[in-house]
């Protein structure tokens, strides 16, 4: 490709000099060695020449050896000044006898022709002119395109954080003074995702996720994580088999060098027990009422490196107390570097953890710590609070509290479903999310799952726990044991060769008062002749009888019988959840 | 900014006499900038290696570039069908810090670590 013509502006007011150049350098470009085209034009002085700079637009700017001796430092700066940011050389012609004086310094012109001319040497300097320019050219052309880019990805990612907003409108963190947290506006950029929501019956999951990488790309893992997350916790999938998901589907999308570190809480407030995941993530931090420290260490590959039939999902389980509160964080906070260089680390954030602090102060506490170590201002923190007993339930599917207590049912029909789970379905099946799928068909239903939510699983969870597998409630008094409980839950689970559960439910309507009953029964020997005496040891231990009693119009069970028949009453669902809610507080 | 420039930072490998292992060090910061250079140090080598041993005594800090680029290298060995099982890739020599971050990732359970 031919570049275009090399715009030579000469500056002279004596017309034979200024014609006398200009020949010379057409001669240099016809010699053709080293130099290509050249345009060059004339003027007679250096205000034409501003006047007319931007139709002249000259490569290089030569004063002839009439106007040289006139020319001032300010009209140079002027021309420099039109030039812009491409720099535009200014050649000055002096003749062999004038003694080079630093006055031509001065004037700050770039190099100087002599006269009588050399056009041997004028066609050198020609030609290293050209190629400067050249050079030159294509930097501010490179620069151009890198501003272009950059201003293009500065609006892709105002567009990403936009999408990723709107999907986080989804989430419950800001329903609630018991979840604080921290996560910069450039989050989702690092590859940090925070997502909340509310399983049915009233049980809060919380997720905190590390992609790795940065951009655009650490970003989009985000969509499927937080779709699969708000799709599967509101159906009421357990904390495995959402991450069981999740995994599955990132190992599927992300390519082989990524991943996402994550942890990820199921509180249920009910209960007063809380799970936890952790796979890659820093270790989270329990800090008890009393303000000793509990450390919940990664144990898990993060989500999206194993294949399917790898991924182990065992958690941690820990009890309630009030008072206590966990803390997750991304490694941005380890990672936050002094002047020195040196990083925050976990030591010191465990001591910002452990310090006696006012009240509900911690979590600003926590970041003061980290910005006043690090030297600059770090756009990738995310920390997280939760104050884990004070957390509500999830609101009353449908309902506002207080809403009018008689309510507009619509017909109820009368139906019945019976299921039957073998041993290879409770294995590692949840039958639950599936009930509800069916009872959300079911006309009138959706504004009582929450109080169905509950009872079935109690009711699945002790016949499974106690009826099938024998498991002894008393151990979970202490914390060593409440993590031996679920020790041997999931591995008798696993063990399962034999038995059965059967779950019976049947609506019946009274006029849009109706009654759903449930019944449960498995095919262990039955409950204990202490049942229901309150004493902590027995099948329905702790808080799951009340709980139970609470939410039920009747409840039935009987020593030596492992049937257990609930009966829900339909039409009182507001009077029902807001007793339901005075005993979780 | 993330501090990125540090200078220094390079991949060196060996292969042993007869081709069976392949030996990569890795110097400095174990970060995105060196992930041609990683990758080259592993490709293209015909016979593939049986054992890669992937030496950390150099390697300052280690981010989760390098944990993917590891992944891509368990990938790169597991690829063949021939002789799964066979391949492995160590990694050792690790410093306390960069095994922590290891260890955090429980790299531990598809890495051999020494």
């Amino acid at each position: 490709m031919s570049p275009a013509p090399f715009r030579v502006l000469i500056i002279e007011a004596d017309s034979g000099e200024a014609a006398r150049l200009r020949g010379l350098l057409e001669q240099c470009a016809r010699s053709g060695q080293g130099i290509y085209a050249i345009d060059a034009r004339l003027v007679s002085d250096t205000r034409r020449a501003l006047d007319n700079y931007p139709q002249l637009l000259p490569d290089l700017v030569i004063y002839g050896p009439a106007a040289t001796p006139w020319v001032t430092r300010e009209e140079l700066q002027r021309i420099r000044a039109k030039a812009g940011l491409e720099p535009v050389p200014i050649l000055f012609v002096k003749s062999e006898r004038e003694t080079l004086g630093s006055a031509c310094l001065q004037t700050g012109c770039d190099d100087i022709l002599i006269k009588p001319y050399n056009p041997n040497l004028v066609q050198l300097k020609l030609a290293a002119l050209q190629r400067f320019c050249d050079f030159n050219r294509s930097l501010v052309a490179q620069r151009n395109r890198m501003r272009r880019h950059h201003a293009d990805l500065l609006h892709e990612q105002a567009s990403a954080r936009q999408i990723f907003s709107n999907m986080g409108q989804e989430s419950c963190l800001d329903q609630t003074r018991a979840i604080r947290y921290h996560l910069s506006p450039r989050a989702v950029l690092n590859g940090d995702v925070l997502a909340a929501a509310y399983a049915p019956g009233g049980k809060l999951m919380l997720l905190l996720g590390d992609f790795t990488g940065h951009g655009l790309a650490a970003a989009v893992g985000a969509v499927p994580l937080t779709s699969i997350f708000y799709s599967m916790v509101p159906k009421g999938f357990s904390l495995c088999h959402i991450l069981r998901e999740l995994n599955a589907k990132l190992h599927r999308v992300l390519p082989a060098n990524m991943f996402c570190c994550a942890a990820m809480l199921e509180l249920d407030p009910h209960k007063h027990c809380g799970r936890l995941f952790n796979g890659g993530m820093p270790s989270a931090c329990l800090r008890h009422g009393s303000g000793s420290l509990r450390l919940l260490e990664s144990r898990h590959l993060p989500l999206g490196v194993l294949a399917e039939g790898q991924f182990e999902e065992a958690v941690v389980q820990f009890p309630l107390d009030a008072g206590d509160h966990l803390y997750l964080w991304s490694d941005g906070i380890h990672e936050a570097r002094n002047l020195e260089g040196e990083m925050f680390g976990e030591v010191r954030l465990l001591e910002a953890m452990a310090v006696p602090v006012e009240e509900g102060g911690r979590f600003e506490h926590i970041l003061a710590a980290v910005n006043r170590f690090s030297a600059e201002q770090h756009d990738d923190l995310s920390l997280v609070e939760v104050a884990l007993a004070e957390v509500p339930s999830g609101p009353v599917t449908g309902i506002e509290m207080g809403a009018e207590p008689t309510l507009e049912i619509g017909r109820l029909g009368e139906w019945s479903i019976n299921f039957t789970l073998g041993p290879e379905e409770l294995r590692d099946a949840d039958p639950l999310p599936l009930l509800h799928s069916v009872l959300a068909q079911v006309p009138g239903a959706a504004k009582f799952q929450d109080p169905l939510t509950i009872v079935l699983g109690e009711l699945f969870r002790n016949a499974l726990e106690h009826g099938l597998l024998r498991l002894d409630s008393a151990l979970k008094r202490t914390d060593r044991g409440f993590a031996e409980y679920y020790r041997q839950l999931d591995c008798g689970r696993r063990q399962l060769t034999g038995g059965w559960i059967r779950i019976a439910l049947r609506c019946r309507d009274r006029g849009g008062k109706g009654l759903l009953e449930v019944i449960v029964e498995d095919s262990g020997p039955g409950l204990p002749e202490d049942i229901g005496s309150g004493d902590r040891g027995t099948a329905y231990s702790g808080r799951g009888l009340p709980l139970l009693r609470a939410i039920c119009r009747k409840l039935q069970l009987q020593p030596g019988s492992s049937r257990v028949r609930a009966v829900l009453d339909w039409g009182q669902v507001a009077r029902r959840s807001r007793r339901q809610r005075e005993l979780a507080i | 900014m993330a501090v990125s420039v540090r200078s220094g930072a390079r991949v060196s490998s060996e292969l042993s006499e007869g081709g069976d292992a392949l030996t990569i060090r890795v110097c400095g910061n174990f970060d995105f900038n060196l992930h041609r250079d990683f990758q080259r140090a592993y490709q293209n080598l015909s016979p593939a290696p049986r054992h890669y041993r992937i030496d950390l005594s150099e390697t300052l800090h280690l981010d989760s570039a390098a944990l993917g680029m590891l992944l891509l290298l368990r990938d790169h060995c597991l690829g063949d069908e021939d002789d799964v099982g066979q391949r492995q890739v160590e990694l050792f020599n690790a410093s306390d810090h960069v095994e922590n971050i290891l260890l955090v990732s429980n790299f531990d359970k598809i890495f051999t670590l020494r």
